[in-house]
Protein backbone atom coordinates (compact mmCIF):
# COMPACT_ATOMS: atom_id res chain seq x y z
CA UNK A 1 0.00 0.00 0.00
CA UNK A 2 1.31 3.60 -0.39
CA UNK A 3 4.02 2.46 -2.99
CA UNK A 4 2.42 3.37 -6.24
CA UNK A 5 4.69 6.17 -8.23
CA UNK A 6 3.42 9.08 -10.20
CA UNK A 7 3.99 9.04 -13.86
CA UNK A 8 1.41 10.85 -16.48
CA UNK A 9 -0.33 6.83 -16.19
CA UNK A 10 -1.43 7.00 -12.74
CA UNK A 11 -1.04 10.41 -11.59
CA UNK A 12 -1.39 11.66 -7.92
CA UNK A 13 -4.53 13.60 -6.82
CA UNK A 14 -3.59 16.48 -4.33
CA UNK A 15 -6.84 18.95 -2.71
CA UNK A 16 -6.05 21.80 -0.20
CA UNK A 17 -8.58 22.81 2.10
CA UNK A 18 -8.03 26.26 2.65
CA UNK A 19 -9.98 27.76 5.64
CA UNK A 20 -10.88 31.53 4.79
CA UNK A 21 -12.96 31.83 7.81
CA UNK A 22 -12.90 35.20 9.61
CA UNK A 23 -10.30 34.50 12.03
CA UNK A 24 -7.83 34.11 9.70
CA UNK A 25 -8.05 37.91 9.35
CA UNK A 26 -5.63 37.71 12.54
CA UNK A 27 -1.77 38.38 12.24
CA UNK A 28 0.57 35.49 11.73
CA UNK A 29 3.35 35.75 14.64
CA UNK A 30 6.03 38.47 13.67
CA UNK A 31 5.43 38.09 10.14
CA UNK A 32 3.54 41.19 10.04
CA UNK A 33 0.92 39.42 7.63
CA UNK A 34 -2.15 37.95 8.38
CA UNK A 35 -2.87 33.90 8.59
CA UNK A 36 -5.03 34.27 5.41
CA UNK A 37 -1.83 35.87 3.34
CA UNK A 38 0.63 33.56 4.88
CA UNK A 39 -2.17 30.76 4.01
CA UNK A 40 -2.48 32.11 0.54
CA UNK A 41 1.46 32.23 -0.25
CA UNK A 42 2.26 28.85 0.99
CA UNK A 43 -0.17 26.95 -1.01
CA UNK A 44 0.92 29.06 -3.84
CA UNK A 45 4.12 28.52 -3.26
CA UNK A 46 3.25 24.53 -2.83
CA UNK A 47 1.69 24.73 -6.33
CA UNK A 48 4.48 26.54 -7.80
CA UNK A 49 6.61 23.39 -6.07
CA UNK A 50 4.63 21.02 -7.46
CA UNK A 51 4.63 22.56 -11.11
CA UNK A 52 8.64 22.49 -10.96
CA UNK A 53 8.96 19.24 -10.04
CA UNK A 54 7.26 18.43 -12.86
CA UNK A 55 9.45 20.17 -15.43
CA UNK A 56 11.51 17.92 -17.05
CA UNK A 57 13.15 19.64 -19.63
CA UNK A 58 13.79 22.41 -22.25
CA UNK A 59 11.32 22.14 -24.91
CA UNK A 60 8.86 19.88 -23.16
CA UNK A 61 5.98 20.41 -21.48
CA UNK A 62 5.37 20.33 -17.64
CA UNK A 63 4.43 16.21 -16.95
CA UNK A 64 0.85 15.25 -15.70
CA UNK A 65 1.70 14.17 -12.78
CA UNK A 66 -1.00 15.78 -10.51
CA UNK A 67 -4.94 16.85 -10.29
CA UNK A 68 -5.00 19.73 -8.13
CA UNK A 69 -7.73 21.17 -6.61
CA UNK A 70 -8.02 24.32 -3.48
CA UNK A 71 -11.35 24.86 -2.09
CA UNK A 72 -11.97 27.56 -0.16
CA UNK A 73 -14.32 27.31 2.76
CA UNK A 74 -15.84 30.74 4.90
CA UNK A 75 -16.04 33.34 2.92
CA UNK A 76 -17.08 32.82 -0.97
CA UNK A 77 -15.51 35.62 -3.30
CA UNK A 78 -17.63 34.17 -6.32
CA UNK A 79 -21.47 33.74 -6.58
CA UNK A 80 -23.88 35.58 -4.46
CA UNK A 81 -20.93 35.95 -1.85
CA UNK A 82 -21.43 35.49 1.91
CA UNK A 83 -20.00 31.87 3.56
CA UNK A 84 -19.81 28.78 1.62
CA UNK A 85 -17.42 26.63 -0.12
CA UNK A 86 -15.88 26.68 -3.38
CA UNK A 87 -12.84 25.98 -5.73
CA UNK A 88 -10.55 29.07 -4.61
CA UNK A 89 -8.35 29.31 -8.25
CA UNK A 90 -8.82 32.93 -9.73
CA UNK A 91 -8.36 34.03 -12.77
CA UNK A 92 -8.74 31.81 -15.95
CA UNK A 93 -9.09 28.55 -13.71
CA UNK A 94 -11.81 30.21 -11.59
CA UNK A 95 -14.79 27.61 -10.50
CA UNK A 96 -12.66 24.69 -11.64
CA UNK A 97 -12.17 22.05 -9.45
CA UNK A 98 -9.58 19.50 -10.15
CA UNK A 99 -7.16 21.07 -12.51
CA UNK A 100 -4.42 18.69 -14.53
CA UNK A 101 -1.02 20.32 -13.71
CA UNK A 102 0.40 21.20 -17.03
CA UNK A 103 -3.35 23.76 -17.58
CA UNK A 104 -2.46 24.39 -13.79
CA UNK A 105 1.42 25.81 -14.48
CA UNK A 106 -0.03 27.76 -17.89
CA UNK A 107 -2.86 29.25 -15.95
CA UNK A 108 -2.27 31.24 -13.31
CA UNK A 109 -4.40 34.47 -12.17
CA UNK A 110 -0.89 36.65 -12.21
CA UNK A 111 3.16 36.56 -11.67
CA UNK A 112 3.60 38.99 -9.31
CA UNK A 113 6.45 39.57 -6.55
CA UNK A 114 5.57 38.21 -3.25
CA UNK A 115 7.28 38.04 -0.18
CA UNK A 116 9.66 35.32 0.45
CA UNK A 117 8.07 32.66 2.12
CA UNK A 118 10.95 32.04 4.83
CA UNK A 119 10.09 35.84 5.96
CA UNK A 120 13.78 37.22 4.41
CA UNK A 121 13.61 40.41 3.50
CA UNK A 122 13.46 39.78 -0.09
CA UNK A 123 10.29 39.31 -2.65
CA UNK A 124 10.21 37.16 -5.35
CA UNK A 125 8.60 37.13 -8.54
CA UNK A 126 6.41 33.76 -8.72
CA UNK A 127 3.09 32.71 -10.33
CA UNK A 128 0.10 32.97 -8.30
CA UNK A 129 -3.29 30.85 -8.36
CA UNK A 130 -4.87 31.71 -4.87
CA UNK A 131 -5.67 34.75 -3.16
CA UNK A 132 -6.10 35.54 0.60
CA UNK A 133 -9.18 36.41 1.56
CA UNK A 134 -11.08 36.24 5.27
CA UNK A 135 -14.94 35.95 6.43
CA UNK A 136 -17.79 34.58 8.31
CA UNK A 137 -17.00 31.08 10.11
CA UNK A 138 -15.70 27.96 9.37
CA UNK A 139 -17.99 25.78 7.51
CA UNK A 140 -15.38 22.48 7.90
CA UNK A 141 -17.94 20.18 7.35
CA UNK A 142 -19.34 21.46 4.03
CA UNK A 143 -15.44 21.48 2.78
CA UNK A 144 -14.91 17.83 3.32
CA UNK A 145 -18.22 17.08 1.79
CA UNK A 146 -17.62 19.42 -1.52
CA UNK A 147 -14.08 18.11 -1.62
CA UNK A 148 -15.00 14.38 -1.32
CA UNK A 149 -16.98 14.70 -4.19
CA UNK A 150 -14.04 15.51 -6.84
CA UNK A 151 -12.29 12.90 -5.06
CA UNK A 152 -14.57 9.96 -5.48
CA UNK A 153 -14.81 10.80 -9.06
CA UNK A 154 -10.90 11.39 -9.72
CA UNK A 155 -10.48 7.84 -7.38
CA UNK A 156 -12.75 6.07 -9.60
CA UNK A 157 -11.17 7.61 -12.92
CA UNK A 158 -7.51 6.26 -11.48
CA UNK A 159 -8.09 2.83 -9.97
CA UNK A 160 -3.97 2.43 -9.90
CA UNK A 161 -2.60 5.36 -9.05
CA UNK A 162 -1.20 6.42 -5.02
CA UNK A 163 -4.70 7.39 -3.29
CA UNK A 164 -6.07 10.92 -2.94
CA UNK A 165 -3.85 13.32 -0.53
CA UNK A 166 -6.35 15.76 1.10
CA UNK A 167 -4.60 18.30 3.27
CA UNK A 168 -7.00 20.86 5.74
CA UNK A 169 -5.26 24.05 6.33
CA UNK A 170 -7.13 25.79 9.27
CA UNK A 171 -6.94 28.06 12.35
CA UNK A 172 -10.13 27.67 14.24
CA UNK A 173 -13.26 25.53 15.35
CA UNK A 174 -15.57 23.58 12.78
CA UNK A 175 -18.48 25.86 12.66
CA UNK A 176 -20.82 23.36 10.74
CA UNK A 177 -20.87 20.47 12.94
CA UNK A 178 -23.05 18.28 11.96
CA UNK A 179 -23.71 19.14 8.66
CA UNK A 180 -26.13 17.19 6.58
CA UNK A 181 -26.97 14.66 8.90
CA UNK A 182 -23.15 14.03 9.57
CA UNK A 183 -20.36 14.99 12.15
CA UNK A 184 -16.82 16.21 10.97
CA UNK A 185 -16.00 12.09 12.26
CA UNK A 186 -18.12 11.17 9.73
CA UNK A 187 -17.72 13.11 7.40
CA UNK A 188 -13.85 12.53 7.44
CA UNK A 189 -15.07 8.77 7.44
CA UNK A 190 -16.65 9.04 4.01
CA UNK A 191 -13.66 11.19 2.46
CA UNK A 192 -10.75 8.28 4.12
CA UNK A 193 -12.85 5.50 2.87
CA UNK A 194 -12.58 6.57 -0.77
CA UNK A 195 -9.75 4.54 -2.13
CA UNK A 196 -7.58 3.31 -5.44
CA UNK A 197 -5.88 -0.14 -5.33
CA UNK A 198 -3.45 1.40 -3.83
CA UNK A 199 -4.54 2.15 -0.52
CA UNK A 200 -7.16 4.88 0.97
CA UNK A 201 -7.28 8.77 0.55
CA UNK A 202 -5.00 10.23 3.30
CA UNK A 203 -6.13 13.54 5.15
CA UNK A 204 -3.60 15.58 6.92
CA UNK A 205 -4.70 19.06 8.95
CA UNK A 206 -2.64 21.65 9.39
CA UNK A 207 -3.54 24.14 12.58
CA UNK A 208 -2.32 27.94 12.48
CA UNK A 209 -2.13 29.97 15.39
CA UNK A 210 -1.41 33.78 15.60
CA UNK A 211 0.49 33.57 18.32
CA UNK A 212 4.17 32.53 18.95
CA UNK A 213 3.82 29.05 20.88
CA UNK A 214 6.18 25.77 20.15
CA UNK A 215 5.21 23.51 17.15
CA UNK A 216 4.12 20.37 17.25
CA UNK A 217 4.69 18.45 14.10
CA UNK A 218 3.65 14.97 12.91
CA UNK A 219 2.91 13.80 16.64
CA UNK A 220 2.59 9.91 16.98
CA UNK A 221 0.10 11.00 20.57
CA UNK A 222 -2.71 13.75 21.13
CA UNK A 223 -1.22 14.27 24.64
CA UNK A 224 -0.39 17.29 24.90
CA UNK A 225 -2.02 19.06 21.90
CA UNK A 226 -4.39 22.09 23.38
CA UNK A 227 -7.59 22.36 21.53
CA UNK A 228 -8.65 21.58 19.13
CA UNK A 229 -5.30 19.45 18.59
CA UNK A 230 -6.84 16.02 20.06
CA UNK A 231 -9.60 16.53 17.74
CA UNK A 232 -7.72 17.02 14.94
CA UNK A 233 -5.02 14.49 15.53
CA UNK A 234 -8.11 11.91 15.40
CA UNK A 235 -9.35 12.82 12.09
CA UNK A 236 -5.91 13.07 10.99
CA UNK A 237 -4.50 10.11 8.58
CA UNK A 238 -1.49 7.71 10.02
CA UNK A 239 1.61 8.78 7.97
CA UNK A 240 2.03 6.46 5.39
CA UNK A 241 5.83 4.99 5.02
CA UNK A 242 7.27 7.04 2.27
CA UNK A 243 5.96 10.04 3.85
CA UNK A 244 7.28 9.15 6.77
CA UNK A 245 11.05 8.86 5.57
CA UNK A 246 10.10 12.02 3.49
CA UNK A 247 9.28 13.66 6.88
CA UNK A 248 12.53 12.63 8.70
CA UNK A 249 14.87 13.46 5.14
CA UNK A 250 13.82 17.06 6.03
CA UNK A 251 14.57 16.38 9.38
CA UNK A 252 12.30 15.48 11.47
CA UNK A 253 11.85 12.82 13.93
CA UNK A 254 8.71 10.55 13.42
CA UNK A 255 7.64 7.72 15.45
CA UNK A 256 5.66 4.81 14.15
CA UNK A 257 2.13 6.02 13.79
CA UNK A 258 2.60 9.36 13.47
CA UNK A 259 -0.09 11.53 12.23
CA UNK A 260 -0.05 13.74 9.37
CA UNK A 261 -0.77 16.86 11.52
CA UNK A 262 1.11 20.12 12.42
CA UNK A 263 -0.23 22.86 15.00
CA UNK A 264 0.62 25.39 15.51
CA UNK A 265 2.64 26.01 12.61
CA UNK A 266 4.51 28.85 11.49
CA UNK A 267 5.17 29.87 7.58
CA UNK A 268 7.89 28.20 6.84
CA UNK A 269 6.92 25.02 8.72
CA UNK A 270 4.22 25.07 7.08
CA UNK A 271 5.41 24.89 3.44
CA UNK A 272 7.53 22.12 4.50
CA UNK A 273 5.02 20.29 5.93
CA UNK A 274 2.58 20.56 2.71
CA UNK A 275 5.76 19.40 1.10
CA UNK A 276 6.18 16.14 2.94
CA UNK A 277 2.04 15.46 2.46
CA UNK A 278 2.33 16.16 -1.43
CA UNK A 279 5.53 14.35 -2.18
CA UNK A 280 4.60 10.94 -3.36
CA UNK A 281 6.58 7.92 -3.85
CA UNK A 282 9.14 8.35 -6.19
CA UNK A 283 12.30 6.59 -7.60
CA UNK A 284 14.84 9.69 -6.26
CA UNK A 285 16.99 8.13 -9.53
CA UNK B 1 39.48 -12.44 -24.24
CA UNK B 2 36.55 -10.56 -26.55
CA UNK B 3 33.91 -8.77 -24.39
CA UNK B 4 30.71 -7.71 -25.82
CA UNK B 5 27.84 -5.90 -24.72
CA UNK B 6 23.53 -5.74 -25.36
CA UNK B 7 21.73 -2.91 -23.57
CA UNK B 8 17.85 -3.61 -22.41
CA UNK B 9 15.92 -0.51 -21.21
CA UNK B 10 12.48 -0.46 -20.83
CA UNK B 11 10.96 3.48 -19.42
CA UNK B 12 8.53 4.11 -16.58
CA UNK B 13 5.03 2.16 -17.03
CA UNK B 14 2.89 5.07 -18.26
CA UNK B 15 5.98 6.87 -20.15
CA UNK B 16 7.09 6.97 -23.54
CA UNK B 17 10.23 5.23 -24.88
CA UNK B 18 11.63 9.23 -25.36
CA UNK B 19 11.15 9.75 -21.57
CA UNK B 20 13.66 6.98 -20.44
CA UNK B 21 16.03 9.06 -17.81
CA UNK B 22 18.59 6.17 -17.51
CA UNK B 23 21.92 6.18 -19.94
CA UNK B 24 24.08 3.46 -20.84
CA UNK B 25 27.26 3.93 -23.26
CA UNK B 26 30.11 1.41 -24.26
CA UNK B 27 33.28 1.76 -26.62
CA UNK B 28 36.11 -0.44 -27.27
CA UNK B 29 39.33 -0.38 -26.09
CA UNK B 30 42.30 1.49 -27.48
CA UNK B 31 45.70 -0.49 -28.33
CA UNK B 32 47.21 2.79 -28.31
CA UNK B 33 46.69 4.02 -25.20
CA UNK B 34 46.59 0.60 -23.59
CA UNK B 35 43.15 1.28 -22.58
CA UNK B 36 40.40 -1.31 -21.79
CA UNK B 37 37.01 -1.74 -23.35
CA UNK B 38 34.59 0.52 -21.13
CA UNK B 39 30.86 0.44 -19.81
CA UNK B 40 28.89 2.86 -17.96
CA UNK B 41 25.30 3.18 -17.20
CA UNK B 42 23.34 5.98 -15.12
CA UNK B 43 20.16 6.79 -14.19
CA UNK B 44 19.07 10.35 -13.85
CA UNK B 45 16.94 12.02 -11.24
CA UNK B 46 13.17 11.28 -11.97
CA UNK B 47 12.12 15.10 -10.51
CA UNK B 48 15.33 16.33 -11.98
CA UNK B 49 15.41 18.95 -14.86
CA UNK B 50 17.62 18.02 -17.93
CA UNK B 51 18.18 14.49 -16.30
CA UNK B 52 18.55 12.49 -20.03
CA UNK B 53 20.85 15.05 -20.75
CA UNK B 54 22.74 14.49 -17.80
CA UNK B 55 23.27 10.85 -17.50
CA UNK B 56 23.62 10.23 -21.32
CA UNK B 57 26.45 12.59 -20.90
CA UNK B 58 27.81 10.97 -17.98
CA UNK B 59 28.14 7.86 -19.62
CA UNK B 60 29.48 8.81 -22.56
CA UNK B 61 32.06 10.91 -21.43
CA UNK B 62 32.88 8.21 -19.03
CA UNK B 63 33.79 5.44 -22.07
CA UNK B 64 34.81 8.47 -24.58
CA UNK B 65 32.30 9.29 -26.63
CA UNK B 66 31.60 12.70 -25.31
CA UNK B 67 32.61 15.98 -26.71
CA UNK B 68 35.93 16.09 -25.69
CA UNK B 69 36.55 12.49 -27.19
CA UNK B 70 38.76 9.87 -26.23
CA UNK B 71 41.34 12.88 -24.89
CA UNK B 72 39.02 13.16 -21.83
CA UNK B 73 38.49 9.83 -21.01
CA UNK B 74 39.02 10.34 -17.01
CA UNK B 75 41.65 7.50 -15.46
CA UNK B 76 39.39 5.74 -12.29
CA UNK B 77 40.87 7.68 -9.43
CA UNK B 78 38.98 9.91 -7.37
CA UNK B 79 41.01 13.41 -8.27
CA UNK B 80 40.66 12.46 -12.50
CA UNK B 81 37.37 11.45 -12.13
CA UNK B 82 37.03 15.15 -10.33
CA UNK B 83 37.93 17.18 -12.77
CA UNK B 84 36.04 15.13 -15.68
CA UNK B 85 33.16 15.96 -13.50
CA UNK B 86 33.33 19.46 -13.41
CA UNK B 87 33.72 19.53 -17.03
CA UNK B 88 30.88 17.28 -17.66
CA UNK B 89 28.71 19.64 -15.10
CA UNK B 90 30.16 22.86 -17.51
CA UNK B 91 29.25 21.56 -20.39
CA UNK B 92 25.84 20.64 -19.73
CA UNK B 93 24.66 23.83 -17.84
CA UNK B 94 26.00 25.69 -21.25
CA UNK B 95 24.13 23.16 -23.65
CA UNK B 96 22.77 25.35 -26.46
CA UNK B 97 19.76 23.74 -26.02
CA UNK B 98 19.28 26.10 -22.62
CA UNK B 99 18.73 29.05 -24.94
CA UNK B 100 14.79 27.91 -25.66
CA UNK B 101 14.19 27.63 -21.78
CA UNK B 102 10.84 28.92 -20.05
CA UNK B 103 11.03 31.30 -16.97
CA UNK B 104 9.95 28.19 -14.99
CA UNK B 105 13.08 26.14 -16.81
CA UNK B 106 15.77 28.46 -16.23
CA UNK B 107 14.07 28.16 -12.42
CA UNK B 108 14.23 24.41 -11.83
CA UNK B 109 18.03 24.23 -13.73
CA UNK B 110 19.55 26.97 -11.16
CA UNK B 111 17.60 25.81 -7.88
CA UNK B 112 17.77 21.87 -8.40
CA UNK B 113 19.31 20.70 -11.62
CA UNK B 114 19.50 17.29 -11.38
CA UNK B 115 21.47 14.60 -10.50
CA UNK B 116 22.34 10.65 -11.53
CA UNK B 117 23.52 7.63 -10.31
CA UNK B 118 26.56 6.33 -12.26
CA UNK B 119 28.38 3.06 -12.37
CA UNK B 120 31.66 3.01 -14.70
CA UNK B 121 33.83 0.24 -15.68
CA UNK B 122 36.57 -0.85 -17.69
CA UNK B 123 38.14 -4.00 -18.55
CA UNK B 124 41.60 -4.06 -18.18
CA UNK B 125 43.88 -6.51 -19.62
CA UNK B 126 41.77 -8.81 -21.24
CA UNK B 127 44.68 -9.98 -23.58
CA UNK B 128 47.41 -10.43 -20.37
CA UNK B 129 48.02 -12.22 -17.91
CA UNK B 130 45.95 -10.85 -15.12
CA UNK B 131 42.55 -9.67 -16.93
CA UNK B 132 40.53 -7.58 -14.52
CA UNK B 133 37.63 -5.30 -14.12
CA UNK B 134 38.06 -1.82 -12.71
CA UNK B 135 35.08 0.36 -11.64
CA UNK B 136 33.77 3.52 -10.26
CA UNK B 137 30.29 3.86 -8.25
CA UNK B 138 28.02 5.88 -6.72
CA UNK B 139 24.60 5.41 -5.65
CA UNK B 140 22.54 2.34 -6.36
CA UNK B 141 23.33 1.21 -9.94
CA UNK B 142 25.13 -1.97 -9.69
CA UNK B 143 27.37 -4.13 -11.21
CA UNK B 144 26.99 -8.06 -11.20
CA UNK B 145 29.89 -10.52 -12.27
CA UNK B 146 27.90 -14.12 -12.64
CA UNK B 147 30.14 -17.19 -13.37
CA UNK B 148 28.70 -20.21 -13.98
CA UNK B 149 25.33 -19.82 -12.05
CA UNK B 150 26.95 -18.44 -9.15
CA UNK B 151 26.95 -14.34 -8.31
CA UNK B 152 30.92 -13.59 -7.19
CA UNK B 153 30.72 -9.94 -7.61
CA UNK B 154 28.27 -7.15 -6.26
CA UNK B 155 29.31 -3.40 -6.70
CA UNK B 156 28.41 -1.30 -4.84
CA UNK B 157 27.58 -3.88 -2.21
CA UNK B 158 23.92 -2.49 -1.31
CA UNK B 159 22.13 -5.73 0.85
CA UNK B 160 18.63 -6.97 -0.78
CA UNK B 161 16.00 -4.48 -0.08
CA UNK B 162 18.71 -1.57 0.94
CA UNK B 163 17.59 0.17 -2.19
CA UNK B 164 16.16 3.78 -0.54
CA UNK B 165 14.35 6.56 -2.42
CA UNK B 166 17.09 8.82 -1.59
CA UNK B 167 20.46 7.38 -3.26
CA UNK B 168 23.59 9.26 -3.97
CA UNK B 169 24.69 10.44 -7.05
CA UNK B 170 26.43 12.66 -9.05
CA UNK B 171 24.89 16.52 -9.00
CA UNK B 172 24.65 19.57 -11.85
CA UNK B 173 25.45 21.33 -9.05
CA UNK B 174 29.21 22.89 -9.22
CA UNK B 175 29.08 22.90 -5.24
CA UNK B 176 27.32 19.86 -4.75
CA UNK B 177 30.09 18.66 -6.02
CA UNK B 178 32.35 18.74 -4.00
CA UNK B 179 30.83 17.14 -1.32
CA UNK B 180 29.86 13.89 -3.34
CA UNK B 181 33.41 13.26 -5.05
CA UNK B 182 34.62 11.67 -1.53
CA UNK B 183 31.74 8.96 -1.91
CA UNK B 184 32.81 7.54 -4.97
CA UNK B 185 33.26 3.83 -4.60
CA UNK B 186 36.06 1.72 -6.76
CA UNK B 187 36.59 -2.10 -6.66
CA UNK B 188 37.66 -4.20 -8.91
CA UNK B 189 37.70 -7.75 -9.99
CA UNK B 190 39.55 -11.03 -11.18
CA UNK B 191 38.08 -11.84 -15.10
CA UNK B 192 37.43 -15.33 -16.33
CA UNK B 193 36.53 -17.04 -19.50
CA UNK B 194 33.05 -17.00 -19.60
CA UNK B 195 32.13 -14.91 -17.27
CA UNK B 196 29.35 -12.65 -17.18
CA UNK B 197 28.96 -8.61 -16.38
CA UNK B 198 25.57 -6.93 -15.67
CA UNK B 199 25.05 -3.41 -14.92
CA UNK B 200 21.90 -2.66 -13.64
CA UNK B 201 19.78 0.27 -12.47
CA UNK B 202 18.32 0.43 -8.97
CA UNK B 203 14.74 -0.98 -9.90
CA UNK B 204 16.01 -3.98 -11.67
CA UNK B 205 19.37 -4.52 -9.89
CA UNK B 206 16.59 -4.20 -6.64
CA UNK B 207 14.73 -7.78 -8.30
CA UNK B 208 18.16 -8.93 -9.02
CA UNK B 209 19.02 -9.46 -5.50
CA UNK B 210 16.04 -10.58 -4.15
CA UNK B 211 15.83 -13.13 -6.91
CA UNK B 212 19.24 -14.05 -6.28
CA UNK B 213 18.01 -15.54 -2.70
CA UNK B 214 16.01 -17.75 -4.10
CA UNK B 215 16.44 -20.06 -7.44
CA UNK B 216 19.28 -18.12 -8.83
CA UNK B 217 20.17 -20.83 -11.46
CA UNK B 218 16.74 -19.90 -12.80
CA UNK B 219 17.62 -15.77 -12.72
CA UNK B 220 20.64 -16.43 -14.18
CA UNK B 221 20.27 -18.28 -17.18
CA UNK B 222 16.86 -15.91 -17.57
CA UNK B 223 19.02 -13.24 -18.17
CA UNK B 224 21.59 -14.96 -20.08
CA UNK B 225 19.36 -16.52 -22.24
CA UNK B 226 17.90 -12.75 -22.81
CA UNK B 227 18.10 -12.24 -27.07
CA UNK B 228 15.59 -9.66 -27.92
CA UNK B 229 14.14 -6.49 -26.28
CA UNK B 230 10.82 -6.99 -26.47
CA UNK B 231 11.65 -10.35 -23.88
CA UNK B 232 13.21 -8.49 -21.85
CA UNK B 233 10.11 -6.14 -21.90
CA UNK B 234 7.96 -9.04 -20.86
CA UNK B 235 9.84 -9.60 -17.54
CA UNK B 236 10.11 -6.16 -17.02
CA UNK B 237 5.96 -5.89 -17.47
CA UNK B 238 5.34 -9.21 -15.38
CA UNK B 239 7.09 -8.24 -12.22
CA UNK B 240 5.66 -4.91 -12.22
CA UNK B 241 1.86 -6.73 -12.52
CA UNK B 242 3.29 -8.73 -9.82
CA UNK B 243 4.62 -5.83 -7.93
CA UNK B 244 7.90 -7.32 -7.71
CA UNK B 245 9.43 -4.16 -9.22
CA UNK B 246 9.33 -1.05 -8.89
CA UNK B 247 7.50 1.21 -11.90
CA UNK B 248 10.86 2.79 -12.73
CA UNK B 249 13.44 3.23 -15.79
CA UNK B 250 14.61 -0.23 -16.14
CA UNK B 251 18.60 -0.47 -17.90
CA UNK B 252 19.96 -3.64 -17.87
CA UNK B 253 23.77 -4.15 -19.62
CA UNK B 254 25.08 -7.33 -20.11
CA UNK B 255 28.47 -8.06 -20.79
CA UNK B 256 29.71 -11.30 -22.33
CA UNK B 257 33.74 -12.08 -21.86
CA UNK B 258 34.92 -15.49 -23.42
CA UNK B 259 38.16 -16.65 -25.28
CA UNK B 260 36.46 -17.04 -28.40
CA UNK B 261 34.12 -13.99 -29.00
CA UNK B 262 30.55 -14.17 -29.92
CA UNK B 263 29.55 -17.62 -32.51
CA UNK B 264 26.69 -15.37 -34.00
CA UNK B 265 25.40 -11.53 -34.77
CA UNK B 266 21.80 -10.94 -33.90
CA UNK B 267 19.87 -8.06 -34.89
CA UNK B 268 16.95 -7.45 -33.50
CA UNK B 269 14.14 -6.15 -35.55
Amino acid sequence: MYRQSVSRSTPGCVVILLDRSDSMKLPWGKSGDSLAVGAALAVNNILLDMCVKATTEVNAPVRHYFDVGVFSYGARLTGPGGEGVEPAFGGPLAGRGLVPLPELAAHPMAVRQEPSIDLMPVNVKMPVWVDPAHGYRTPMCQAVAVAGGYVFDWAAAHPDSFPPIIINITDGMVTDNPYDGATIQEWVERLTAIETRDGRALFFNVFLSPVEVPEIVFPSDPGGLPLPGPDLFALSSVLPAPMVENARVDGYDVRAGAKGLAFNVGRSTLLRVLQVGTRVPDRSA
Amino acid sequence: MHAWQVVFSVPKHGNSEAEWEDGAAAAPGDPATGRGPRFAVADGATQGFGSTRWAMRLVEGFVGEGAGGLDEIPDLAAEPLHRWLRRTQDRWRHDPLLAQATDMQVYKLETVGSFATFLGCEFVDLDGPHPHWSAVAIGDTVLFQVRGDELVATFPPIPAHGFGVNPHGLPTGPKALEAVVDRLLFDEGVLLDGDVIYLATDAFADWVLREEEGDRRELWTTLAGLDHPERFRALVDDRRRANDMVNDDVTLMRVSISAAGPENLVVCL
